[in-house]
C-alpha cells in the first residue's frame, strides 16, 4: 500500500493515551476521512503523519519508505489547516510560492505552478492581496492551493471547512473531491462532521478515544455500523435499549420498555441486554394503529420540514420519542394524528452489551 | 462625554495652543543645547553670537571622543546581546511551553527589580573580588545586558504573545527547516518588536551611568563625563557632543522613514513582476 500506519500509539505522560495501536493502509488513489468527535485522536494522528508530532510507538510509511524519524520538511507531504494558517505578511502569490521556494525550484517553474494554482482555484485577480484582505472562502482556497501547488505525495486536511458557512462548505466538498481524483494523490481528511466525511470519502475511519472503531467504505460505515459508537455517531438514529425476550435461529425479539423490536440475531441469548439503533429514514409511517413487532403505536407531535425530506417527531405509548424521516412527496401526516411507526428487521443495528 | 459648548473656533485655537505647548516643552531644551553649542556664551546664548569653538574644542578633547566611542560600543553590544538573548528566551518559553514556564518567566524578569546602582556594585564585587577581573568594557557590557535583557524580553514578549506558533508548523510542513521557518515567518512578524527592543536597549545602555560607572574605573563614558562636569564645571564640549548625538538621532529617524517608503514601493513593484510572470 502507498501509505501504511503501523501500530501507531501516542501517550502523553504516563496515563493519557491519545492513540492506541492504530493500523491503517491507504492506497494511492484514495480519499480517506478520519471521523470522530473532538478528543478522539484524529488530529493527533494527522500531525503524526505530517511529522509535527512524534509517536510513542509505531511507524509511518509513505510510498514504501519509513518516515517515522523524519522531520516534516523532508516528508514531501502538505497540509491544509482548520485556521488556514496563511502567512499574514505574505501576499497570495507569496503564500502559494512558499512550498516551491523551499524546494529551490527555478523562477519560471515557480511562476508556472503558481499560475496553475491560481487558475484551478479561481484566485486570479487576488494575486497581491494579503490574507487579511480575503474572505473566508478565498483564504480557504489559498490554503488549499498552497497544499496542492508543490505536488505533494499526500495531502492532509485538518477540518478545513469548519470555518466556512454551510453553502460554501457544500461547494468546497465537491471541489476538494474533484482535486483528489484529478491529482491522483491520497487525501486524508480529518473532520467531526459526518456529512463531509460521507460526501467526500472513499473510506472512513471512525475514531473514538484514541481507537479506530472501524475503517471501511462509507456505505458500510453508514449502513452497517460495526460498533454502537458508530451507530450513534454516523447518521441520525433512534436508540432503543432492552432485554432479549426470545431468539430464533435468525432473529431475536427485544422488549424495549413496552416496544417490541425484532432484529436479526447477533448471537444474543434470552435475557441479554442489547442496544438497538434504527436510522430515522428507515422508519416509515402507517395511518392508524397496528400491533406486533417493529410497529409501535405513536402520536405525531411535530412535523419538521427539511426540504428534500420531512421529519416527524413521534411519541410512543411508553413515552419514548422517535424520529421518522420521510422523503418529500411521501404521504403526509398532521400533528396529533395516531400513526404506527414501522421498519424492517434489517434496518435494526443491534449490539449485545458486553460486561465491561 | 459631551464637550462643553464653546464656539468651534475657540476649541481649535485651544487645542492648537496645547499642541504647540507640548512640542515646546519637548523640544525647547534640545534647541537650547543646539544653540548653545554654536554660540560663544554656552550658558546664555540669547541672542547667539555664532562660534564653532565648542566643536573645535570637542575634536581636540580626547576624553569626550573616547567617552562617545565607549558609550557607543556599550550601547551597540548591549543592544545586540540583550535582544538576541531575549528573543531566544521568548522563543523557548512560548514555542515549547512546559510546566516551569511561570517560574522561568519570573526568573527572567527579576533583574528588573534590582536598582541599577546595586547591579553595578554587585557585579563589581563579583568580577573584581571573586574573579579578580578589573573593570573593563566587556564586564560593563555584560552587566548592562543583564538589565537590558529584561526590557527587551518584555517588549518582544508583548508582540510574540499573540503570535500563532502553528504558523511555524505550517512552514515546516511546506518544506522549511525549523531555522528557515523562523527566518521566513517568525522573524518578519516579530521585526517591529526586535527593532523596538534593540533601540530601547541601545538607548538605555548608551545613557547608563550607574552600572557602567562601577565597572569601568578610569574608562570614560558619556554619562560619566557629563556627570563629572557637574562637579568641575560644564564645558562647551558637552553641548557640542549632545547636539551631535541629537543630530544623529534625527538623521536616523529620517533614514528609517525613507527606507520604509522605499521598501513598500519595492514590494509593490515586485508583486507586479510576479503577476506579469504568471
Amino acid at each position: 500500500m502507498y501509505i501504511e500506519i503501523d501500530g501507531i500509539s501516542k501517550t502523553y505522560g504516563r496515563r493519557v493515551k491519545a492513540l492506541d495501536d492504530i493500523n491503517m493502509a491507504i492506497d494511492k488513489h484514495e480519499f480517506i476521512s478520519l471521523l470522530g468527535p473532538s478528543g478522539s485522536g484524529k488530529t493527533t494522528l494527522l500531525r503524526i503523519i505530517a511529522g509535527l508530532e512524534t509517536p510513542s510507538a509505531g511507524r509511518v510509511l509513505i510510498d514504501g519508505k519509513d518516515v517515522t524519524g523524519q522531520p516534516p520538511h523532508q516528508r514531501g507531504v502538505a497540509m491544509v489547516f482548520q485556521e488556514f494558517l496563511l502567512f499574514p505578511h505574505r501576499t497570495v502569490v507569496e503564500n502559494l510560492s512558499f512550498p516551491l521556494r523551499m524546494l529551490h525550484l527555478e523562477r519560471g517553474e515557480i511562476a508556472r505552478r503558481v499560475g496553475w494554482a491560481l487558475e484551478i482555484l479561481s484566485l486570479t485577480g487576488l494575486e497581491n492581496r494579503y490574507p487579511r484582505e480575503l474572505s473566508g472562502g478565498q483564504q480557504q482556497r489559498v490554503a488549499l492551493g498552497r497544499g496542492l501547488v508543490a505536488s505533494p505525495k499526500l495531502l492532509l486536511l485538518d477540518e478545513p471547512l469548519a470555518n466556512l458557512d454551510r453553502e460554501l462548505r457544500q461547494e468546497m466538498e465537491i471541489e476538494i473531491r474533484r482535486y483528489q481524483k484529478e491529482l491522483g494523490i491520497p487525501f486524508i481528511y480529518v473532520t467531526h462532521n459526518q456529512e463531509e466525511a460521507l460526501s467526500m470519502s472513499d473510506r472512513i475511519a471512525v475514531m473514538s478515544m484514541g481507537d479506530v472503531e472501524d475503517f471501511a467504505e462509507r456505505t458500510i460505515v453508514y449502513n452497517h455500523p460495526k460498533t454502537p459508537f458508530i451507530a450513534r455517531f454516523v447518521g441520525r438514529s433512534n436508540a432503543f435499549h432492552g432485554r432479549v425476550r426470545s431468539v430464533s435461529s435468525t432473529a431475536m425479539v427485544v422488549d424495549c420498555n413496552g416496544i417490541a423490536v425484532q432484529a436479526s440475531n447477533v448471537g444474543a441469548r434470552p435475557g441479554d441486554e442489547v442496544d438497538l439503533y434504527i436510522k430515522n429514514e428507515k422508519i416509515s409511517l402507517l395511518r392508524g394503529t397496528a400491533a406486533g413487532e417493529n410497529a409501535p403505536a405513536c402520536t405525531v407531535r411535530d412535523v419538521i420540514l427539511r426540504g428534500n425530506f420531512t421529519e416527524y417527531l413521534l411519541a410512543a405509548a411508553n413515552g419514548q420519542m422517535l424520529v421518522a424521516g420521510l422523503p418529500a412527496g411521501a404521504e403526509t401526516f398532521l400533528p396529533g394524528e395516531d400513526v404506527t411507526a414501522v421498519w424492517d428487521e434489517a434496518a435494526v443495528d443491534a449490539f449485545v452489551r458486553r460486561l465491561q | 462625554m459631551r464637550w462643553p459648548s464653546l464656539a468651534p473656533s475657540l476649541w481649535i485655537g485651544f487645542t492648537a495652543a496645547l499642541l504647540c505647548a507640548t512640542y515646546a516643552f519637548l523640544y525647547v531644551p534640545i534647541v537650547h543645547v543646539a544653540l548653545a553649542s554654536v554660540s560663544t556664551n554656552t550658558m546664555w546664548p540669547y541672542p547667539p553670537r555664532w562660534s564653532t569653538a565648542a566643536y573645535t574644542a570637542l575634536i581636540h578633547n580626547r576624553v569626550y571622543l573616547e567617552a562617545l566611542m565607549n558609550s557607543a560600543i556599550i550601547g551597540l553590544a548591549t543592544a545586540v546581546l540583550s535582544t538576541a538573548f531575549a528573543t531566544a528566551a521568548i522563543f523557548g518559553l512560548m514555542r515549547y511551553p512546559g510546566r516551569h514556564r511561570g517560574k522561568l518567566l519570573l526568573l527572567y524578569l527579576a533583574p528588573l527589580f534590582v536598582a541599577d546602582i546595586v547591579l553595578g556594585i554587585s557585579t563589581m564585587v563579583f568580577t573584581n573580588l571573586f574573579m579578580g577581573i578589573g573593570g573593563n568594557l566587556a564586564v560593563a557590557i555584560l552587566a548592562n545586558a543583564v538589565r537590558c535583557f529584561t526590557y527587551a524580553f518584555l517588549i518582544i514578549a508583548v508582540q510574540l504573545y499573540r503570535y500563532d506558533w502553528r504558523l511555524n508548523d505550517a512552514a515546516m510542513v511546506f518544506g522549511a527547516t525549523p531555522v528557515q521557518a523562523f527566518r521566513e515567518v517568525t522573524l518578519p512578524l516579530a521585526a517591529p518588536a526586535l527593532f523596538s527592543a534593540s533601540l530601547s536597549t541601545f538607548i538605555l545602555s548608551f545613557n547608563n551611568l550607574e552600572i557602567s560607572f562601577y565597572l569601568l574605573g578610569a574608562t570614560p563614558t558619556l554619562p560619566a563625563v557629563a556627570w563629572g562636569t557637574l562637579r568641575y564645571g560644564i564645558r562647551p564640549e558637552l553641548f557640542a557632543v549632545t547636539t551631535l548625538i541629537n543630530l544623529a538621532v534625527i538623521l536616523g529617524f529620517a533614514a528609517i522613514l525613507i527606507s520604509l517608503k522605499v521598501g513598500r514601493h519595492r514590494r509593490l513593484t515586485q508583486a507586479e513582476e510576479v503577476r506579469g510572470l504568471t
